[in-house]
């Protein structure tokens, strides 16, 4: 590892415990900045042990005492983010607005032809991942609509 | 031997059909590289809403079981354990596997494991009522440091990092905070109208635990991983079956090691089954053949990581700690079905709990037979594309965590929670521990309001929560879980330390 990616990696260790400093901190604000303190006695409890650890995660972190854990990569990093905005897409406006079967169904070709490592260009490819996408809908279909009877909600389509 | 009276609701014909879906789930949910049991067990959760507590927990139970022997097919004839249980599977396995004799190191890790298995479940039948006579005079001070327990010791037993695993438990602990508060009513922590409700358990855990590993699977992008899988050859099951319990002393160790590890709260199938492989190695004539292709070294790895997984829900049904976090799983599954576990299961819930118990014990039976005959079978299911499994898991966590309480809210924060978590796991920090905080924060937020009030009309908080043998014990418990955390941490960092200094050394000028 060059003194670079040292670095980085040294940055990256950082992050995740700065913000859970600044979150408990919050937490804490909250908890004991009430007029009605009952709601909040576990909660000022639970503020106490998250500042004091994730203080102590940062300076571990700052130390370079702490680096468990791989971060994250450009490469994979560029991987998944592809995917990750499908799934975004797909829970916070696709369900709700096309239907869940239907957002469902595009959703899983969308991921699978991302993914896929086949060519994009053979008819027999999109063939295999359309025919997949009508196969796994189906079960989805039958396990929550008539099995377990699960009212999953309509949009502009099922 | 109350328990035997409850055989007869396993074998009516409904509850027998969902042992048996478990069962052969559970396998090829295992089998498959990428789905741990406790992920299988999370995503099935949802299918049990709408049946009988006792049968909920039938199908969570059986695919509990086989999911964890099923993770040996892929440890064997692909050396990628199915779950990190059977990581000492493949050592031996994966290298009978390429001598030839796949199909013969699946039958005996299949049979080892049933062995192993029906000692844990005998254990988990006899252990636990005594434990729960023991733990019914349990007030709230202590049922307080019981859930805080339950918390600590998975957190650093857990994770690779003390620190860590504790501020994730803590995390697990304050969003289990988030929504109304359970006596006045108040709202605490809603950032959006999606909270106002608290965040549900099962859409947490279903997104803490699938979410990552979809993410995970879709790392290698459109690379093509290639996977060749060993040919499994027909082999004689009877002799497989003689084999297997010829070898008694890989029998004796792996059974005894999984029930020990079963017993610690966080200690899990992984620790049983590495221990077994190494002790039955330093106790065999034949050392020296371990780790290319001696069957002993299965029949211990295996028979251990079943062995564990009775003792690991002897204190949750007992105390509510989770022996592992399948266990944790499972808690949030009883507790969906308005079952408390606890000193009072066995005379509130005892059909629930007899019920669930004996069909483990059938389970092991039925994983055996359907472990022998469609092992061929998973092997090839196994080779499932990763886009293909990551977007069916995606979409079935999406349906699931809906279906919880029909509200678009629990989807959004099944997400939310699982991108979260990916992102956590990145940098050491592990979803069981935050997953326990969240199932055990409600019932320590109760126990440590109702001991306050206790303790305001009595002697003062020190006195009624620090003072007291049983207090003191379960702190003490808890300190001790941590520091000994600590101090493997630290030998773990010097041993790393020291063959990077090694390595270093060797390199040429």
């Amino acid at each position: 590892m060059n003194d670079h990616q040292g670095a980085s990696q040294r940055l990256q260790q950082i992050i995740p415990p700065g913000i859970v400093v600044a979150f408990s901190l919050w937490i804490a604000f909250v908890s004991f900045n009430v007029d009605d303190p009952q709601p909040y006695l576990f909660p000022r409890l639970i503020s106490i042990a998250l500042v004091g650890l994730s203080v102590l995660a940062l300076i571990r972190a700052f130390l370079g005492k702490d680096n468990v854990g791989e971060g994250f990569t450009k490469t994979k990093l560029k991987n998944v983010a592809a995917g990750v905005a499908v799934m975004g897409l797909f829970v916070f406006f696709l369900a709700e607005f096309l239907g869940f079967y239907t957002a469902s169904a595009l959703t899983f070709l969308v991921i699978v032809s991302l993914y896929d490592p086949a060519s994009h260009f053979e008819i027999q490819t999109w063939v295999k991942r359309i025919g997949v996408m009508i196969g796994f809908t189906a079960v989805m279909y039958g396990l929550f609509t008539l099995l377990l009877k699960v009212q999953i909600p309509k949009g502009l389509l099922l | 031997m109350e328990f035997v009276s409850y055989f007869g609701a396993v074998f009516s014909p409904f509850p027998f059909l969902i042992l048996i879906i478990g069962t052969v789930g559970g396998l090829i949910l295992g089998a498959t590289p990428g789905l741990s049991p406790t992920m299988a067990v999370a995503l099935l959760i949802p299918f049990t809403f709408q049946m009988e507590p006792a049968h909920g927990l039938i199908l969570l139970g059986a695919a509990y079981t086989s999911s964890v022997a099923g993770g040996a097919v892929s440890a064997i004839l692909l050396r990628i354990p199915g779950a990190p249980a059977n990581i000492a599977t493949a050592l031996d396995g994966y290298a009978m596997a390429q001598k030839g004799e796949a199909a013969k190191a699946l039958q005996m890790c299949f049979v080892s494991s049933a062995v192993g298995g029906v000692v844990g479940i005998l254990v988990l039948i006899f252990l636990t009522p005594v434990l729960a006579a023991w733990a019914l005079g349990f007030g709230p001070s202590h049922l307080f440091w019981i859930a805080i327990l339950g918390v600590t010791v998975i957190a650093t037993l857990d994770s690779n990092s003390v620190v860590k695993g504790l501020l994730s438990g803590c995390i697990g602990l304050w969003i289990s905070t988030i929504g109304l508060d359970s006596i006045q009513g108040v709202e605490r922590f809603t950032f959006s109208e999606h909270l106002d409700g608290g965040i549900h358990v099962i859409a947490a855990l279903i997104g803490l635990f699938a979410i990552p590993q979809v993410v995970e699977m879709l790392e290698i992008g459109r690379n093509k991983k290639i996977m060749t899988l060993m040919n499994t050859a027909q082999h004689s099951v009877v002799d497989s079956i003689l084999e297997v319990l010829g070898k008694v002393r890989a029998l004796f160790i792996g059974s005894t090691v999984g029930v020990i590890i079963g017993l610690i709260p966080g200690a899990g199938g992984q620790i049983a089954g590495i221990i077994s492989y190494d002790q039955t190695r330093k106790f065999s004539p034949n050392r020296e053949r371990f780790g290319s292709g001696e069957s002993e070294g299965v029949v211990a790895a295996e028979s251990a990581n079943n062995a564990m997984v009775g003792p690991s829900l002897v204190p949750l049904l007992t105390l509510s700690v989770p022996g592992s976090p399948t266990a944790a799983v499972l808690l949030g599954g009883l507790l969906i079905h308005g079952i408390f576990p606890g000193p009072d299961l066995f005379t509130k819930h005892a059909d629930v709990a007899w019920t669930f118990i004996d069909s483990m014990l059938v389970g092991q039976i039925l994983m055996l037979v359907f472990g022998l005959y469609i092992a061929r079978l998973a092997a090839k299911i196994i080779l499932v594309p990763p886009p293909i499994l990551a977007s069916g898991i995606l979409i079935l966590a999406v349906f699931g965590s809906y279906s919880v309480q029909h509200s678009i809210s629990d989807v959004l924060v099944m997400l939310t929670l699982g991108l979260g978590m990916y992102c956590l796991e990145k940098f050491g920090y592990t979803a069981a521990p935050l997953v326990l905080g969240i199932i055990l924060g409600p019932i320590a937020e109760s126990n440590y309001v109702q001991g306050r009030i206790i303790a305001q009309a009595g002697d003062g908080m020190i006195s009624y929560f620090l003072t007291g043998p049983l207090n003191v014990t379960l702190y003490v418990l808890c300190l001790a879980s941590i520091g000994y955390s600590i101090v493997m941490e630290v030998r773990t960092r010097r041993q790393q330390t020291a063959v990077t200094e090694n390595e270093v050394g060797e390199e040429p000028a």
